[in-house]
């Protein structure tokens, strides 16, 4: 036995002293900084957001306006040479449209107003005479679109020459400025007046369903599989590595991968929104097995084992009990990875969906283009036109997103169970 | 349970569609009804505007497919056989390659015809606000050069190293990433002229036409020559912004954006629509289509695409107004004679 150690006695802590009172306002110093810090993240990133916002609004929304001339045409004294009991699609083309177009919009608004209509406004004209064929007795009014230089200079910022003329135009009230539902409803086109976002809108969506179709039956079922069934053994370490990684992998390498197999090996159709379904469908689904396990996971032992006690299969528990309840969290996770897919651009370049295409695809086979693409195309294009349509079809893009995301926390609060 | 029973039947559902689509679409001897084009990003704009003109004259035709993948990755996937699977048409800015041709050969592509569109002016630019640079491809070569005429790196800082004649502001030029096509002219018009300036360079080209080559046409890698990727526009922007900096592209965004930039003289001429057409403007290259001549009868409409190229490739067509310059006559005629005749191409001819 020893002696004990004599223990000094101790004060208590005197709270007024000068030392502790500088501790205390040092402690409080510091939380005040960290509060100020995290204050500060949100600001920035609000504020970079709130920039993109802005400047996609402030360019973008321009673009889903178009200006349009309403010039009288008077069918009749127009040198167009047409059977109105004969209108065929083959007689339309062949009736020279743009010639006559030009002539009508001369006569009406002067010698150098052919500039001002847009090179495809005879489309309009065409479309009006298919509808009603009578029309081609009678003097009419009808709204052209106006060119890239007439609507850029209608919406302020144009060439002194085409501000004179919006001028003279708008003084004579023939010039108006409404919106443009043809963004929404046709394709890609040349003729910035005269382009929409329709086609690129449904390659998006088919590519989408495909990928869905692929990527979430096939990620669920192995995150079930993982998670119930797989015995823990090294194989089972491999495969969960194998996908961690998987998830991390750069875009561009799914595409490589699809240009190699989908259409080098397995010859399926060029820039077909199957290839690019099926290859986004790579990318989607790490996320999805990851996102699923954990749903899995969070589903407390006690259900298994009650529903097991009761006299359930392992089976009827996991599709009973067990995959219900993980169900909000596997959507949720879905939709983030399509959110993911949905704005991913770089594989479908290798597999051939940077292309032009008019015609808005049939069926999954159809060449289609997706609507990243779309805006990449676009940015690159010569005429100044296109880009507020460029920025336009970005809101598009920004809005489909936004509608994904709501959805998954709509998802997510209906299923959502608390234990 | 109910929600798995939907979703699990219009997972099915889809999947079933998916293997259709394998079916029908993935047969190799399959045929196709519409027109595929690949190639030059300078060719991508003509090739959709005709296209849309194509569908407008002929109603009931499937738009054409016009995929832009630079000329030489066009030419890759033009070449690599004949069939529904393969595109009909490369689009390039600049002639066929030997090279090429007998890949094209080799993967039994036999018959080709060459068509030239037009012209593209490879314009050298400058923002409004710039000090008006008057340049000859001596200059230039002598600026971007990595190794000019052999005799070790690049040293030049500013202009004036370059030729008294210049203001001292530093280099800077904005320009085509080496995938481009455009580069490809960059390299071939401008620079090699440049390059053969020296008496020198003739005898090396005799001796290794490799070395000769590399010492021409390699660009400096220290940041004076900037890669702004094939977005044009950017380059636009870019030299907005900076009024000492060069830019390169075609003549079409020159054109377009007459209001923030200005053209720079090369040997004294300026670059505007007629120095280019008739190729006084040293950057002026020709524009061409390649067309199987295999596919002709197996693709619908692919004769009137072509017909439809040669209706506006005048220098009032349409092609025109979109900033593609006129060939001229001698050569457009030529070309009208090729698209009617289908002539093919002769493959001793290519370099």
């Amino acid at each position: 036995m020893s002696a004990t150690p004599t223990v000094p006695k101790r004060l208590p802590t005197d709270w007024k002293s000068d030392a502790m009172r500088k501790r205390i306002a040092r402690r409080y110093a510091a939380e005040r900084r960290f509060k100020l810090a995290g204050l500060l993240a949100v600001g920035l990133s609000a504020a970079f957001l709130a920039f993109l916002l802005f400047s996609m609004l402030g360019n973008g929304l321009r673009g889903f306006t178009r200006t349009e001339i309403a010039v009288q045409v008077d069918f009749p004294a127009s040198p167009l040479l047409l059977d109105p009991n004969a209108i065929t699609d083959q007689a339309l083309a062949n009736a020279n449209l743009p010639m006559v177009t030009g002539a009508v919009v001369k006569k009406a608004l002067g010698a150098d107003a052919e500039e001002w209509v847009s090179p495809t406004a005879w489309t309009v004209l065409r479309d009006r005479i298919k509808a009603d064929p009578r029309i081609l007795g009678r003097i009419e009014t009808i709204k052209l679109p106006a060119s890239t230089a007439i609507d850029l200079a209608a919406k302020s910022q144009g060439s002194p020459d085409a501000e004179a003329a919006v001028n003279r135009l708008s003084k004579a009230r023939l010039i108006s400025t409404g919106f443009n539902w043809g963004f929404l409803t046709l394709s890609d086109g040349t003729d910035p007046t005269q382009v929409g976002i329709w086609g690129a809108f449904k390659g998006t969506l088919l590519t989408m369903l495909v990928t869905l179709a692929l990527s979430f039956p096939v990620g669920v079922a192995t995150a079930v599989y993982l998670e119930e069934y797989a015995r823990k053994n090294w194989m089972t370490d491999v495969i969960e590595v194998s996908i961690n990684n998987l998830a991390a992998v750069p875009s561009i390498i799914f595409g490589l991968l699809g240009l190699s197999i989908f259409l080098n090996v397995l010859h399926l159709p060029r820039s077909a929104s199957l290839v690019g379904g099926m290859t986004l469908a790579l990318m989607t689904m790490p996320v999805i097995v990851i996102a699923g396990r954990n749903a899995i996971k969070s589903v407390p032992p006690s259900i298994r084992d009650a529903a097991l006690g009761v006299g359930a299969s392992p089976v009827q528990v996991v599709f009973h009990h067990v995959l219900p309840l993980a169900l909000p969290g596997i959507l949720t996770g879905t939709i983030i990875g399509m959110a993911r897919a949905l704005g991913e651009t770089a594989p479908l370049l290798m597999i051939g969906m940077r292309a032009f295409i008019a015609t808005p695809p049939g069926g999954i086979t159809d060449p289609a283009t997706v609507l990243p693409v779309q805006i990449f195309l676009w940015s690159d294009e010569v005429s100044k036109g296109f880009v507020e349509k460029t920025s336009a079809a970005i809101i598009v893009l920004l809005v489909f997103l936004l509608a994904m995301n709501g959805l998954a926390i709509y998802l997510r609060n209906k299923f959502e169970r608390r234990w | 349970m109910k929600h798995i029973a939907l979703l699990a039947a219009t997972t099915a559902a889809a999947l079933t569609l998916a293997g259709c689509g394998q079916q029908s679409g993935g047969a190799a001897g399959g045929t196709r009804d519409q027109i595929r084009a690949v190639g030059s990003s300078t060719v991508y704009p003509f090739a959709t505007a005709i296209a849309e003109m194509f569908v407008q004259g002929n109603p009931g035709m499937k738009s054409p497919i016009v995929e832009s993948t630079g000329t030489g990755g066009g030419m890759k996937l033009f070449c690599a056989g004949v069939g529904a699977q393969h595109p009909d048409i490369a689009d390039a800015s600049r002639r066929m390659k030997k090279s090429e041709y007998e890949d094209c050969q080799k993967n039994g592509v036999k018959d080709i015809i060459e068509i030239q569109i037009g012209v593209d002016g490879l314009a050298f630019a400058e923002s409004n606000k710039g000090p008006g640079f008057k340049l000859t491809p001596k200059i230039v070569y002598e600026a971007l050069a990595a190794n000019p005429y052999g005799k070790g790196p690049n040293k030049a800082q500013t202009w004036k190293d370059v030729d008294p004649s210049l203001p001292a502001t530093a280099i800077s030029v904005f320009g085509p990433p080496s995938t481009s096509g455009t580069r490809d002219s960059l390299a071939e018009l401008i620079l090699t002229k440049g390059c053969e300036t020296d008496p020198a360079m003739g005898e090396l080209k005799k001796k290794s036409e490799d070395e000769f080559k590399a010492t021409c046409t390699r660009v400096r890698e220290d940041g004076k020559y900037v890669d702004s990727g094939e977005n044009d526009n950017l380059i636009v922007q870019k030299l907005a912004a900076n009024p000492n900096a060069l830019g390169v592209f075609g003549f079409s965004y020159l054109e377009e954006n007459k209001d923030m930039l200005k053209d720079v003289s090369i040997n004294g001429v300026e670059a505007t629509y007629e120095t280019v057409s008739t190729g006084t403007y040293p950057g002026a290259r020709p524009l061409y289509i390649y067309v199987k001549k295999a596919h002709m009868t197996a693709i619908p409409g692919l004769q009137a695409y072509l017909n439809a190229f040669a209706a506006n490739w005048g220098p009032d067509g349409a092609l025109a107004k979109r900033g593609m310059v006129a060939a001229p006559e001698a050569v457009r005629k030529a070309s009208a004679e090729a698209v009617k005749s289908l002539t093919v191409l002769d493959g001793s001819q290519l370099k």
